[in-house]
């Protein structure tokens, strides 16, 4: 289902069901003035759905661009139909990502451009920071912050469950926001690592993350774009880390 | 060459990026094992250019990171992980020669990325009747190819035979639905992505036992710094944790299970005198926790 989050910005994807909810399994499409860029490219459970998605979004226009969040198929998985309908698009990963092993081998290695953090590229109108992905479960993962829109794709970040399948909406208004309950079911299952660590240490710099940059979107890949309340947000996602830790200590 | 004879030295199947390696740790659990040898420097030239101390990676010590699976050959068979998708063709013959004829009853699966269940589809299309084990918690299995899996959660056993083996609370991991294997006959640990080494291919440390690599010059200083730098690469999370509060869970874990032998991913597996390399695992661990991380926030 596509849906316009803002400006040139688009959600596309499908949900799964799992024992805790619906998860979203999305791919976010920037049409950068007919350049357009992929932020991951879905599963390949979903190829052909994801495909028809792409087509109808993208039309004669050629992707230039995708940017992987990290490789686990959920992200990654669908690369295959990518690679076969634009055999020249160019991969950018995370320099901890070792792409001859860690992505599914479509494409020559040369069209992988592995980036440290702190990276920016000019895309046209806009530029595209990469920089650490702070709540992830690959090592080689990052996050992708887009100057235009202000979105910073989180990857499995601030990802959620959803009650129902039909619930890929864009989360724009105080009727749908998300709540630390959904953030923590979540969490909890996507980042184990939370049992060790000092909530209020990765809290610090979370909050660092978004007040050295403008983020008017979250755009997590298992949860529809946050468009509204960022900052209520970012406190619910926070509370929620610190919730599942607690939860280890009981 | 029989499996057995791979007490003794490297069967290999493939080359370069995709060559597989097989040593018989025990006559019946057997390391199956990628490392890229001497396309090594090629390929990690950036990948430690970030440490804090990458300088003492780019000069005279070159080093490789293995990619393995381990096989338990009993009256069952169990596969712990697949390697990757690669790594197909060599990783599926080296398993059939471990094998000998016999079938494969389980392909256990520590995580769900590429390098550790990678070729499940390709292992379940030759035996399709293996069951796929998986962590019990909560993930769409389906995403990541792992259809139709049986999941396991922490004390649940399989028995094989001779051999059993026990589900472990995972403790240091990076994927959330992880686990960890401890088989009972042996005493063997499989960790994944936890306590591991680096090894040189320059001092032909490739598909050796880390006990073999020691008489090549490895020492426990440098397995201190191993563990500490693979620690701080696949655990960016230390960066908020307390020390202390690691190494209190490692001491229980080697109180819980009597370890002799310690398998991880990727790592050279230590088959004698385990007890003896946990100090060195532990002031590792400590040391990743206490090393600055520089995160681009």
């Amino acid at each position: 289902m596509i849906q316009h989050i803002t400006d040139d910005l688009y959600q596309i994807g499908e949900h799964v069901q799992t024992e805790h909810g619906f998860e979203a399994v999305l791919t976010y499409v920037i049409l950068n003035d007919g350049n357009p860029i992929l932020i991951d490219c879905g599963s390949h459970i979903h190829r052909d759905s994801v495909m028809a998605q792409l087509n109808e979004l993208l039309g004669e226009a050629i992707p230039e661009y995708l940017l992987l969040t990290h490789s686990e198929l959920p992200h990654a998985g669908n690369i295959a139909s990518v690679a076969e309908k634009w055999p020249n698009i160019k991969v950018i990963v995370s320099n901890v990502m070792l792409p001859y092993i860690e992505v599914l081998p479509v494409l020559p290695l040369k069209q992988i451009t592995q980036v440290v953090p702190g990276t920016k590229i000019e895309l046209k109108s806009r530029t595209v920071e990469f920089v650490d992905a702070l709540l992830k479960d690959q090592p080689g993962s990052h996050w992708i912050h887009d100057s235009r829109t202000g979105t910073l794709f989180t990857g499995d970040g601030f990802g959620y469950m959803t009650d129902s399948a039909g619930s890929q909406t864009v989360i724009n208004g105080s009727a749908n926001e998300v709540s630390q309950t959904a953030f923590e079911v979540y969490h909890k299952i996507a980042f184990r690592f939370l049992r060790w660590i000092k909530p209020e240490r990765i809290a610090e710099d979370l909050r660092k993350m978004f007040t050295k940059r403008n983020v008017q979107v979250i755009a997590p890949i298992h949860g529809n774009a946050i468009t509204v309340n960022i900052t209520g947000h970012l406190d619910r996602a926070i509370a929620a880390l610190a919730a599942v830790n607690a939860s280890y200590k009981k | 060459m029989t499996p057995q004879d791979t007490l003794k030295e490297a069967k290999v199947f493939g080359e370069g990026l995709e060559r597989v390696a097989v040593r018989a740790i025990t006559p019946n659990i057997f390391w199956l094992t990628h490392c890229l040898g001497d396309l090594a420097e090629e390929y990690y030239k950036e990948y430690f250019a970030v440490l804090p101390n990458a300088e003492d990676y780019a000069g005279d010590r070159i080093v490789d990171y293995p990619f393995s699976s381990f096989l338990i050959v009993d009256e069952k068979s169990l596969l712990i992980d697949t390697c990757g998708p690669k790594q197909k063709d060599a990783f599926l013959d080296a398993v059939q020669f471990c094998l000998d004829g016999r079938q494969l009853d389980y392909i256990w699966i520590s995580h769900v990325e590429l390098p550790h269940a990678g070729n499940t589809g390709s292992l379940k299309r030759i035996w399709p009747d293996a069951q796929v084990v998986t962590v019990a918690g909560g993930e769409n299995y389906d995403l990541h190819g792992l259809e139709n899996a049986m999941t396991a959660a922490p004390g649940d056993v399989i028995e094989l035979g001779a051999h059993s083996v026990e589900m472990v609370d995972a403790l240091f991991v990076d994927h959330g639905l992880s686990q960890w294997l401890f088989e009972r006959k042996t005493g063997m640990m499989f960790t994944a992505d936890w306590a591991h080494n680096l090894h040189e291919p320059a001092k032909c440390h490739c598909f050796k036992f880390l006990d073999e690599m020691l008489d090549t010059g490895y020492d426990a200083a440098t397995h201190i710094e191993d563990i500490k730098v693979n620690a701080w690469y696949q655990f960016p999370w230390l960066a908020w944790c307390d020390a202390d509060i690691l190494c209190e869970a490692i001491d229980d874990l080697f109180e819980q299970y009597d370890v002799q032998i310690l398998a991880p991913s990727h790592g050279n597996p230590i088959r004698k005198d385990f007890k003896t390399f946990i100090p060195a695992i532990r002031d590792g661990m400590r040391m990743a926790a206490e090393m600055p991380f520089s995160h681009v926030l």
